[in-house]
């Protein structure tokens, strides 16, 4: 990895950098859990929430 | 009257027009709306006036299939019958009950509840209730129902004296039929023993039987092969479709309040589900009830809460400290699904002092029930989680599959079914008047009668069907 940035120019480094917060945009949303699901976990019904 | 033998009873002369076998809730209640309509009747009770050994011993049985109890200890065999350890408990069949349900097979009634009801004010007073509530729906899944813990009337202490008083009414006492001769058509007479012998045959216009939810399959299926079919022609389903109340502990429960259900005296509340939830999940009719755990319990349940939802427990935990009576067991009765295979047969190896043979009740709960007790607690913890009521954990032999304990409770000492009612004759025994298909004089009281068995206790519909057979049969005779 070391060798790979080594051979890498500056520039490219600086623009790789400001590019990786974009990644994100392309990452998949994770739903939001909804606190109101009914959970079964060992045996006890519970609320989402309970688990908090 | 109330004679000692049936010798006694000759002698006295009384000329009855119906027979009644057996003096339990249904036969000392058809017996007591005869002899109130002016028609003489007789009843023969196999017991005496007290408990015995020797008269129990009859009872005994043997049961293949399932764990289940000792037939001779799940009923009694003397005056007033299995009344006399009944622990009272009351509640009429739902509307529901008696409808047929697409997804359980051989289910539904000829007849509906509103054909029970007329007769219910009149139950009430013999089992001496106070009126039902209407059910409180908790949720659309979940009703909270009554239960009516009754004085438990002893049918043969309560109505000692009004019997003997009764100028229609005739027990005799330490007598049964051991057979019943048919002719295909009609009941021609009954082959008797009283006191531990023969005491001869007996006729009379119209038959009862009332022997109970195991006896009456044991009377009629050794008569039909005493009188090769005579008795009960249509006997495709005779002994079968028996069924009982399965109930087992189904987990633990913690409430935000426990008083939220005014329970009862026993600090008991009881829930059953609606039919749509049933339909929903494709389940049979079950009951949950709700009982008040020791202190000890509540404190291994918080524990084992806490190693799944920490903050919930801890809420729990600081909810015990105010109210000590905030959690509860859990027990599960439910309804069994009518299967042909469960049936009451003739041993071929063992017969009682009289020589008739004893009973082999073949008996296995179905993958459906194993169904309805898990997801009927899962129904009934979701209400409980998403009303903000409370917890429910069920209990880890039902989450996994694993065996029915055999420590536990079982069954609720139930017997339903084995002479059942409805119009095929191909899958029932007596019509929706109880009367015996193809035969004119011969009718069926009792649970043996039960197409299917709902989830609740079963005495105060018993009570009921008793009450209107013996109005139906008294505008019979009368004719």
């Amino acid at each position: 990895m070391s060798r790979i940035i080594r051979k890498m120019s500056r520039r490219a480094i600086v623009q790789s950098l400001l590019a990786l917060p974009a990644l994100s945009l392309f990452r998949s949303q994770q739903p939001v859990a909804d606190p109101d699901e009914i959970v079964e976990i060992n045996g006890w019904i519970l609320r989402r929430s309970d688990l908090a | 009257m109330i004679f000692d033998s049936y010798e006694a009873y000759k002698q006295a002369g009384f000329k009855p027009k119906a027979c009644i076998l057996g003096s339990g809730p249904a036969g000392t209640t058809i017996a007591r709306k005869l002899g109130a309509a002016g028609i003489p009747v007789v009843v023969l009770e196999a017991g005496s006036r007290e408990f015995s050994d020797e008269s129990q011993d009859f009872y005994r049985g043997k049961t293949v299939g399932d764990f289940y109890f000792d037939l001779d200890i799940t009923r009694l065999r003397f005056m007033g019958g299995s009344s006399n350890h009944w622990a009272g408990w009351c509640r009429v069949l739902d509307k529901q009950d008696f409808e047929p349900k697409a997804w359980a097979p051989d289910t539904g009634w000829p007849i509906s509840r509103a054909d029970i009801e007329p007769y219910l004010p009149e139950v009430h007073d013999i089992l001496e209730l106070p009126d039902f509530r209407p059910d409180v729906p908790v949720s659309d899944d979940i009703r909270w129902v009554q239960l009516i813990k009754s004085p438990a009337v002893r049918f043969g202490e309560k109505f000692a004296d009004e019997l003997d008083q009764s100028k229609n009414i005739a027990v005799v006492l330490n007598t049964y039929a051991t057979e019943l001769a048919g002719d295909g058509k009609r009941v021609t007479g009954a082959k008797l023993w009283s006191n531990g012998q023969d005491a001869g045959t007996f006729s009379a216009d119209y038959f009862v039987t009332c022997t109970g939810g195991l006896e009456n399959s044991r009377l009629l299926l050794w008569s039909n092969e005493r009188s090769n079919g005579g008795v009960v022609p249509n006997a495709a389903a005779l002994g079968r479709y028996w069924m009982e109340h399965p109930t087992f502990e189904g987990g633990n429960a913690i409430l935000a309040n426990y008083s939220e259900f005014e329970v009862d005296g026993s600090n008991e509340a009881f829930f059953s589900p609606t039919l749509a939830a049933m339909e929903r999940l494709q389940i049979m009719n079950f009951g949950v009830r709700l009982i008040e755990s020791p202190y000890p319990n509540v404190k291994k349940l918080i524990a084992d809460l806490a190693c799944t939802a920490p903050n919930m427990a801890e809420w729990m935990s600081s909810q015990l400290d105010q109210k000590l009576r905030c959690a509860a067991q859990l027990y599960v009765a439910w309804e069994q699904a009518p299967l042909a295979s469960n049936q009451i047969e003739l041993s071929k190896a063992d017969v009682d002092h009289a020589g008739v043979p004893r009973i082999e009740l073949h008996w296995k709960k179905s993958p459906l029930e194993r169904r309805t007790l898990l997801e009927g607690l899962r129904l009934f913890g979701t209400t409980m989680a998403q009303k903000n009521l409370g917890r429910v954990r069920i209990d880890d032999w039902i989450s996994n599959g694993g065996d029915y304990p055999t420590n536990e409770e079982t069954a609720g000492h139930h017997h339903m079914g084995g002479t059942r009612m409805g119009a095929d004759v191909l899958k029932s025994v007596v019509d929706a008047n109880c009367k015996v298909h193809g035969m004119d004089n011969l009718y069926v009281g009792g649970s043996s009668v039960f197409c299917t068995s709902g989830q609740c206790n079963p005495t105060t519909t018993i009570t009921a069907l008793a009450c209107r057979l013996g109005e139906h049969l008294g505008k019979v005779i009368a004719v």
